[in-house]
């Protein structure tokens, strides 16, 4: 078998909206035209059109309140989860190598909406865990899943005489990870890991079926009673749109300055 | 000359493809959201089922047109009738002024209310009201939901399903459920997983009536489907249909 993990210092993994950076002219533009049209649109249905999107717009903040905590407590949470299951996958341990793994394998081949469907109604049956709390749960653990092998990934393409001379220097293997390779490897995971925060965005409106009140969830009450679905679904499009790219750009922007560092 | 007698050919075809259209029984095709118990539901070898669909089969026998089924999810059923994916829907659709605006429907069929059910533990809320402070399930869309959200002070949670809702209070994360009389009376006192957990409380609090839907200003199906109506009333078929569901 060849060994590739020196080579490897990059990893594409591309769910979410393309990350634009300033070298790529053509995604910069794309962006630029996608982002502030979306807004300008939003603009003029809001005031141009008060009377079939005004209302809308006052239905959806606390929706999009909602998602963000959802995202964000997903994402944390999944870093947690993710850490632990790739540092897992690396390990000599067979014990825990085998439980990281076959934990990796099951979630990743079961679609997310079902498992959200499955931990959601499952864990109601056993404890007493609010809404919300579930849900953050459900993406937690199965982006833990995606999120492990982008660290494991990530660990992996840092050559292996690194290990080799931290521990020759009379480290432990644990110090080695710490102060030597887990500080090299963020620096190669932080792209996908961003791409990964822009997909779970994306992947959060699934959690409207589970009676949280996101951003979706909030378009389809509001659609179903007011019967303008045209309407409201324009709407909720664009504010998921105008929010990945938000968020692609920011991720865009870290990673420059990281690179700026090197 | 050729292509004339293609298109003669052609206006052929037509015509005959029309008259023979005519002379079957028209076929409409029905939507219903088969997740209210037991009104439309899925039994247990796929089939839907329910009060309304023995309803719209006896009164599609009187008018003479054959029904097809489809079931669809509640919180789009309006969209597809609007984009002509179906010709109506019976769904335990309450006839409300919003509705009427946008979408015409058949004479009232049978009526109902909305109650409430809270767990058998709860031993002190009667009404909505009672609840304040606390989550109440309804599923999205319903008239239902729209009694919870009048309520101040009463957080509304909607699902998909009817029975998600049912799940959810089973599992503590809502303190009480809004929906139909009927349905609540299948979760709440036939459901072998609920019987012990729920309770129905206080009398029903709204006066509904059903009726079927059809897309605004399809009169003639809108006739076609009232006079079923009017025969299966004169008939008494209903009452049958009803003693046979809801009891």
């Amino acid at each position: 078998m060849q060994d590739n993990s020196s080579l490897q210092k990059t990893i594409d993994i591309g769910e979410g909206a393309a990350i634009p950076l300033k070298s790529d002219k053509g995604l910069f533009t794309a962006w630029r035209i996608a982002f502030f049209g979306a807004i300008a649109t939003c603009l003029y249905l809001a005031f141009f059109r008060p009377d079939e999107y005004m209302a809308i717009f006052r239905f959806i903040p606390d929706g999009i309140i909602v998602t963000f905590k959802v995202t964000v407590g997903s994402i944390i949470l999944a870093l947690i989860v993710g850490l632990i299951a790739g540092l897992g996958r690396i390990s000599s341990n067979r014990l825990i190598n085998g439980a990281a793994s076959l934990y990796v394998e099951v979630i990743r081949g079961i679609p997310l909406l079902v498992q959200l469907f499955y931990i959601y109604y499952a864990l109601g049956r056993f404890v007493k865990i609010p809404d919300m709390a579930s849900a953050i749960i459900a993406m937690a653990i199965c982006y833990g899943a995606y999120l492990g092998e982008v660290f494991r990934a990530g660990i992996q393409s840092i050559p292996k005489g690194q290990m080799e001379a931290a521990l020759s220097l009379g480290m432990s293997r644990f110090q080695a990870m710490r102060h030597v390779i887990l500080p090299q490897a963020f620096k190669v995971i932080l792209p996908p890991v961003g791409n990964e925060f822009i997909a779970l965005l994306k992947d959060s409106s699934l959690v409207s079926i589970l009676a949280v009140s996101d951003l979706l969830r909030r378009g389809r009450e509001y659609a179903s009673e007011t019967f303008s679905y045209f309407e409201t679904y324009t709407v909720i499009a664009l504010v998921y749109l105008i929010l990945t790219l938000f968020f692609s750009k920011l991720i865009g922007i870290m990673e420059e300055r990281l690179n700026e560092g090197k | 000359m050729k292509i004339f007698r293609n298109i003669a050919v052609a206006f052929c075809l037509l015509a005959c493809s029309t008259v023979v259209a005519f002379a079957a029984p028209k076929t409409i095709k029905v939507a219903t959201d088969a997740t209210w118990p037991p009104m439309e539901m899925v039994d247990t070898a796929k089939k839907i089922v329910g009060y309304d669909i023995d309803f719209l089969n006896a009164v599609a026998k009187e008018a003479g047109i054959a029904v097809e089924f489809k079931n669809t999810a509640w919180d789009g059923i309006f969209a597809g009738l609007d984009s002509g994916q179906y010709d109506a829907i019976i769904s335990s659709v309450t006839i409300t002024d919003e509705r009427k605006a946008k979408y015409d429907f058949t004479e009232p069929y049978t009526s109902i209310g909305q109650i409430l059910i809270v767990p058998k533990a709860d031993m002190s809320s009667r009404k909505i009201a009672d609840l304040k402070g606390k989550k109440i399930g309804a599923q999205i869309g319903t008239t239902g939901a729209f009694e919870v959200k009048k309520v101040a002070g009463v957080e509304l949670k909607t699902y998909d399903e009817i029975g998600l809702a049912f799940e959810d209070m089973a599992a503590g994360r809502v303190s009480g459920v809004v929906c139909d009389e009927p349905v609540a009376a299948h979760f709440a006192l036939k459901k072998q997983e609920y019987k012990d957990k729920f309770k129905i409380v206080g009398a029903s609090f709204t006066k509904e009536a059903y009726g079927i839907v059809v897309k605004k200003g399809n009169k003639e199906l809108l006739d076609i489907l009232n006079r079923g109506i009017k025969a299966v009333k004169a008939k008494k078929l209903d009452a049958r249909i009803h003693s046979k569901w809801v009891k």
